[in-house]
């Protein structure tokens, strides 16, 4: 089995931090030149996973976003026949009315595919479309080309691009799906790895300040019937806010006053629960 | 390679399949996986294909490539394994004995209690590794605990492994959160209604129609003429029908509670009812179904392309279903049986389904449920049954 080996590999990024388990999945990934499908807690990285593999390799990011409503044919390519009926009625465009082809455009996948570079393509929420979007999709990543029905025309990937898929679903994908991926699922960092990330962010950030954010932050996390758990994206804008704010000192973090608590819940009965609880510890 | 560990991985519940499998050689061959540890995350991310299965393929691991030590021992370990000790010098107490290199008519004399206890500070002296000799723990020994030894438990001690730290990871467990069981949270029940909707065309026209914008220019011999139709929403209609009365329905209040808040947060037209038990002539709007009766002859006036659904055990006498007169309440009594407006509710909505939250291993043993199975499909309340319920309710249309 012929098999080019990428010679460089991925190890983390400017803004990104790896843990070494993961970083292994993606090497194997882009060896096997496998679609990568990603699981885990909104706010875990899934997505921030293949900026950073696009930036530390060097390659460039086309992002799929998927939608409910969408189409397998729309991220693959669009016949503009909007455009041809007005060229055809008026004729004042340099575009030949009677060649098909050049009002195809190429969607997302088929832009990874006609791209002239190894690109990243990242396909984001899968879970949001419908069971026959992603398999059908499958298919055409597997065979690394589509056809074009209007002009007949068959599109082969010129290079393979690296495939990162993320699904925020609990449930599981459908089986034809899981057997064409390799999987892994992002749990949440603990306390000492969401330092890391933080202090990637504030390089400069006070210790003492890290420290109790983080813990306070965990703690918040753990409150009973909390809907929407906060995760890293709300920590991170929370330190920036604290930091911002010339009255706030580090130690207040510990005697149990939680400001800008807006930051991190964002569900009014999230909020107040959360507020009740504080309170309740500061008496 | 490794085809065994496939196989316990297959034998434990993990779906792993031959091409994934085949997949992993692959990788073997390409000279990624050089350490156990690479073998633990690339057999990880190759074969099993959900986290719910992450904490099994942990324990699976761990066993598999059990010629590493497993855990320290520690207090009850040692406790457990001096209560084997036990077991086997009961049975053949010359045996031990001999292991232990004591005489047996020393160990005789001692109570039960005398032993266990002589045991364990046996086994705590064992803190160094002993191998090969007649050493009770050891590598080698003839020892019913040792590491080769003959005890079926297979409890062992010491052994140091240059693979610890994989078999340390899958030790740990944690993925644990992540397995099957467990009850059936709001999240949960959102993936598997998410499916639930009808698009209907519905709002202002701002999508173009290409087939008839082409049509009407043509017919205008090419004056472009440009056509827009309304965009596909979703406008599913759900009645929920509840049973929230009566002592049966006690240990599912949680998750009927559940269902009931994610679904009145998540479809924007549904309808929630209440009844006991059954229905007869009457569904209530109100919880404690006293003040907002429903008459179930109304039902018709409703879109028959509502989805009907019912929650409850279909639990009951079976003369409350079957009979004339058949409620438990007075003023219910109306002269025909509920079965009737069952089938009457399950014709009026050709989408309807009974949700039970009694498990189905244990529908066969109450009567009513089955008659009620041959009006309504019925299918569990849990994440499989609600998405087989949501595949019916769909497949119909």
């Amino acid at each position: 089995m012929s098999c080019e080996k990428s010679p460089n590999q991925f190890t983390g990024a400017e803004k990104y931090v790896l843990d070494d388990e993961l970083a292994e999945i993606i090497n194997i990934t882009m060896a096997l030149e496998m679609p990568l499908l990603l699981k885990g807690e909104p706010g875990t990285g899934k997505t921030m996973l293949a900026h950073a593999i696009s930036e530390s390799l060097n390659m460039r990011l086309i992002v799929l976003n998927v939608k409910s409503s969408m189409k397998l044919v729309d991220a693959l390519y669009q016949y503009d026949t909007l455009t041809r009926l007005n060229d055809s009625r008026f004729g004042d465009s340099k575009r030949d009315v009677s060649n098909i082809a050049e009002y195809i455009r190429m969607g997302k996948i088929g832009q990874a595919f006609t791209a002239d570079e190894k690109v990243v393509l990242l396909i984001d929420e899968i879970d949001k479309a419908d069971t026959d979007f992603q398999d059908d999709m499958l298919d055409v990543l597997d065979q690394m080309e589509f056809d074009i029905m209007e002009i007949d025309k068959t599109i082969k990937a010129k290079h393979r691009p690296v495939i990162i898929i993320t699904s925020n679903a609990k449930k599981d994908l459908s089986d034809p799906f899981l057997g064409r991926c390799n999987f892994h699922h992002i749990a949440f960092p603990e306390p000492d790895m969401m330092e890391r990330i933080v202090r990637v962010h504030f390089p400069d950030i006070d210790k003492e300040l890290l420290q109790n954010a983080v813990e306070a932050f965990y703690r918040l996390r753990e409150i009973n019937g909390i809907e929407k758990r906060p995760a890293t994206r709300e920590l991170i804008n929370w330190i920036r806010a604290l930091r911002s704010d010339p009255d706030f000192k580090a130690k207040d973090l510990v005697k149990g006053k939680t400001p800008y608590l807006g930051i991190l819940f964002k569900k009014s009965p999230d909020y107040s629960l959360a507020r009740n609880v504080i309170e309740r510890h500061g008496k | 390679m490794f085809t065994n560990f496939f196989y316990t991985l297959k034998n434990a519940g993990i779906p792993v399949s031959p091409t994934s499998f085949l997949r992993l050689q692959k990788a073997l061959s390409i000279g990624l996986v050089n350490s156990l540890n690479d073998f633990y995350t690339a057999a990880r991310t190759i074969l099993v294909k959900s986290e719910r299965y992450f904490d099994l393929y942990d324990q699976v691991f761990a066993h598999h490539f059990e010629g590493a030590e497993l855990k320290d021992p520690d207090e009850t370990i040692i406790s457990d394994m001096a209560k084997a000790l036990l077991e086997e010098w009961l049975k053949n107490p010359k045996e031990i004995a001999n292991a232990l290199g004591v005489d047996e008519s020393k160990l005789k004399d001692m109570t039960p209690e005398e032993l266990i206890k002589y045991f364990m500070e046996r086994l705590k002296d064992q803190t160094e590794e002993h191998h090969g000799g007649s050493k009770w723990i050891g590598t080698g020994g003839t020892s019913p605990v040792g590491h080769s030894g003959y005890h079926p438990g297979g409890m062992r001690v010491g052994g140091i492994s240059r693979n610890r730290s994989a078999l340390k990871v899958a030790m740990d467990r944690r993925f644990r959160d992540y397995s099957q069981d467990g009850p059936l949270t709001q999240a949960q029940m959102g993936e598997a209604l998410k499916r639930l909707r009808n698009m209907v065309p519905e709002g202002p026209k701002d999508q173009i129609n290409i087939d008839e914008s082409i049509y009407r220019t043509m017919k205008n011999a090419g004056e472009i003429e440009i056509v827009f139709d309304k965009s596909l929403k979703d406008r599913l209609k759900i009645i929920l029908a509840i049973d929230n009365g009566g002592w049966s329905m006690e240990p599912y209040i949680e998750i009927v509670r559940t269902l009931f808040y994610y679904s009145r947060a998540q479809f924007k037209d549904i309808k929630t009812f209440f009844f006991h038990n059954t229905i007869y002539d009457r569904l209530w709007e109100d919880p404690a179904r006293m003040r907002k009766p429903f008459p179930v002859n109304d039902l018709v006036k409703l879109d028959p392309e509502t989805r009907f659904i019912i929650v409850g055990d279909a639990s009951m006498a079976p003369y409350e279903l079957m009979a004339q007169d058949g409620s438990i309440y007075f003023e219910e009594y109306s002269g025909m049986p509920s079965y009737r407006r069952l089938e009457f509710i399950a014709d009026t909505f050709p989408h309807s389904i009974w949700l039970n939250p009694k498990l189905e291993a244990h529908w066969s043993y109450t009567r009513t449920i089955s008659m009620i199975r041959e009006i309504f499909p019925m299918f569990e309340l849990t994440l499989d049954g609600l998405e087989k319920a949501v595949s019916y309710m769909m497949h119909k249309n």
